[in-house]
């Protein structure tokens, strides 16, 4: 019995120390003691919407160079994350369906944030043709912060191999010759102002990334994306009509 | 001469002395007692009877109903979010989370690219979830079922929220407790049968273990309200009294544009909302102490759960916490509920029956 209590005050402590927020009283156990135990079973973090709750809209588009007669055609921007979010707006029990795109759009502008300007006019340029990925790769390395490019390359790849998705969906695997996205952030219309009629969203904050080739990953099925995709593209579309 | 003295000049100290000493020795005595009869408390109320059965039941049927509701709003897209259709993200070739590189919890995982296998164990999963629901077989049930849900959620941690670590979490501490002795399929078949060994020496240890858990789970959902709380006191939105604000005007946690403008449309009712999530979730642990301060702080946090779930579009996250908060209403008020309910079905049946014979 005493075995089993004692065992509950540690799992209890060792909660503790986990959940509260960091502070002296964790150099009461080694770290490496607290995560061996907590980890994965009782992974956890509670600072949600804290010390700032999210203040700002992540969007992604995406558009192609398509070549389905011969002839090489720039298509229309499509947002991805209208088509996503609708899934989830005004609906009580939302799928997380609606998610995929804004979380693609946030993690990607979180790694491009991080870069120096150097690497971000790289970043703006075109890489398409054989070996884009690597070349890009080392181009961006030969300024520095290799650790920073590696995240970016990876949400990068993440980004594309989810726009790749999109482009052939809305004009077809076999069309699509190379993509291009666009991540924006914009911030909501401050509390103070809410009621102001003058009041105006601040300013869509870009990232700028050149024409890219596309990125398709090893058992991926194009169709299962393309069904609920062009659904919501399609329903939307004859909503906004209406 | 000093011999004869001494004795005299000794004696006050003496006697204090003694005093001292019989003082202490009372002092140890009541300490003694304390400490005996807090130890025999904490002893009986660990080992005599299993606490909040009726609580700890309804946070399995919930907390089954929490996946069975996620389960179901996902199922049309669930190859698009999870499955063949997701291979986008990257967690197919390196999962983000440690559970898919473990041989149990790497079920969904693998099979993420065959879509029959995959529609296969998603169809398993929400049978378990009804089964966790009715209580049928739960010594068997649950463990089963936490192991593939952890491996389904866990698959695709993109898409994931903090419910689905406190989902894991608590499930895995129930794994311990009594969790269908009272509503259940189990508890029907185990009134015919019945067994009932609450006192005997393994009987004993299963009360140990479900107490210890229930102790558990309460340290666990206290102490994820208070930092949750201390986590938001610093920032300059909360302490401003319009952080409430701020989320329900973006696209992806105001679900309801209209109702957020609305909602959040005067400035006190967003203050009264914003400190109002604070202060219950810091005073939650102390409004538990005592009956009528416990009300406040359960109908207080129910509210801001039913908050999260329609205004955020969060439903899953919130009834897994609301589901959790049903271990700290007392069995007395659950049955009283069930006994309420019980007559009002009576009521309906004859007045139905009743209308019935009357058409005749």
């Amino acid at each position: 019995m005493i075995a089993f209590s004692l065992f509950v005050a540690w799992h209890i402590f060792a909660s503790f120390l986990w959940i509260a927020p960091p502070s002296p009283l964790r150099e009461v156990v080694p770290a490496k003691m607290l995560s061996g135990y907590m980890l994965p079973m009782f992974g956890q973090s509670w600072s949600v919407f804290a010390p700032e709750p999210i203040n700002g809209d992540y969007r992604i588009k995406v558009r192609a160079v398509t070549n389905a007669s011969g002839e090489e055609q720039v298509t229309e921007w499509v947002d991805a994350t209208e088509v996503e979010l609708s899934m989830i707006q005004y609906n009580l029990f939302p799928p997380r369906a609606g998610l995929g795109a804004y979380e693609v759009a946030s993690q990607l502008k979180g790694s491009f944030d991080k870069l120096t300007d150097d690497h971000r006019v790289i970043a703006g340029l075109n890489y398409f043709d054989e070996d884009w990925q690597s070349r890009l790769e080392q181009k961006m390395k030969g300024y520095g912060q290799p650790e920073l490019v590696d995240a970016y390359v990876k949400a990068e790849a993440q980004a594309l191999a989810y726009s790749s998705q999109v482009a052939f969906a809305m004009w077809g695997q076999e069309n699509v010759v190379r993509v291009q996205y666009q991540v924006t952030r914009q911030n909501i219309v401050p509390f103070a102002k809410r009621h102001d009629p003058e009041a105006e969203r601040p300013p869509v904050q870009h990232v700028t990334t050149g024409w890219r080739g596309t990125v398709v990953r090893d058992g991926q099925n194009s169709a299962a994306f393309e069904d609920v995709f062009v659904r919501q593209y399609e329903k939307i579309q004859q909503e906004g009509t209406k | 001469m000093t011999k004869q003295h001494l004795p005299q000049t000794n004696r006050p100290i003496r006697t204090a002395w003694i005093f001292l000493k019989l003082l202490f020795s009372h002092l140890v005595g009541i300490a003694k007692t304390v400490v005996v009869s807090i130890a025999s408390a904490l002893d009986s109320w660990l080992l005599d009877s299993r606490k909040a059965l009726y609580g700890i039941a309804v946070t399995r049927m919930l907390l089954g109903l929490s996946a069975l509701g996620l389960l179901l709003s996902n199922y049309s897209t669930r190859l698009y979010s999870f499955g063949s259709g997701s291979v986008w993200n990257g967690e197919v070739i390196e999962p983000k989370s440690d559970f898919p590189k473990i041989w149990l919890f790497s079920l969904f995982h693998r099979a993420i690219t065959n879509d029959y296998t995959y529609s296969l164990l998603y169809i398993a999963l929400i049978a378990l979830a009804v089964l966790v629901i009715v209580g049928w077989r739960t010594r068997i049930v649950l463990p089963a079922f936490l192991v593939m849900w952890v491996s389904f959620i866990e698959a695709n941690d993109m898409l994931g929220d903090q419910g689905d670590n406190m989902f894991r979490i608590a499930v895995l501490i129930m794994l311990f407790m009594d969790t269908s002795r009272r509503w259940s399929f189990d508890a029907k078949r185990r009134d015919k049968q019945k067994s009932s060994a609450d006192q005997s020496v393994p009987g004993q240890l299963g009360n140990l273990l479900h107490n210890l858990g229930l102790v558990a789970l309460t340290a666990q959902v206290c102490f994820v309200y208070a930092s949750g709380a201390l986590y938001k006191a610093g920032g300059a939105p909360w302490s401003g009294g319009y952080a409430v604000y701020n989320p329900l005007q973006t696209e992806r946690f105001g679900t309801w544009p209209v109702l957020s403008d609305f909602v959040t449309s005067w400035g006190p009712m967003v203050a009264v909302a914003t400190w109002g999530s604070i202060i219950i979730q810091f005073a939650f642990v102390f409004l538990l102490l005592t009956r009528p301060t416990r009300i406040i702080g359960l109908i207080g946090i129910l509210s801001f759960h039913i908050g999260i779930a329609v205004l955020m579009g969060l439903p899953w996250f919130s009834l897994t916490m609301v589901a959790i908060d049903s271990i700290f209403i007392r069995d007395r008020t659950w049955k009283g509920m069930s006994a309420r309910v019980q007559h009002l079905a009576l009521k309906a049946r004859t007045l139905a029956s009743g209308a019935a014979s009357r058409e005749i």
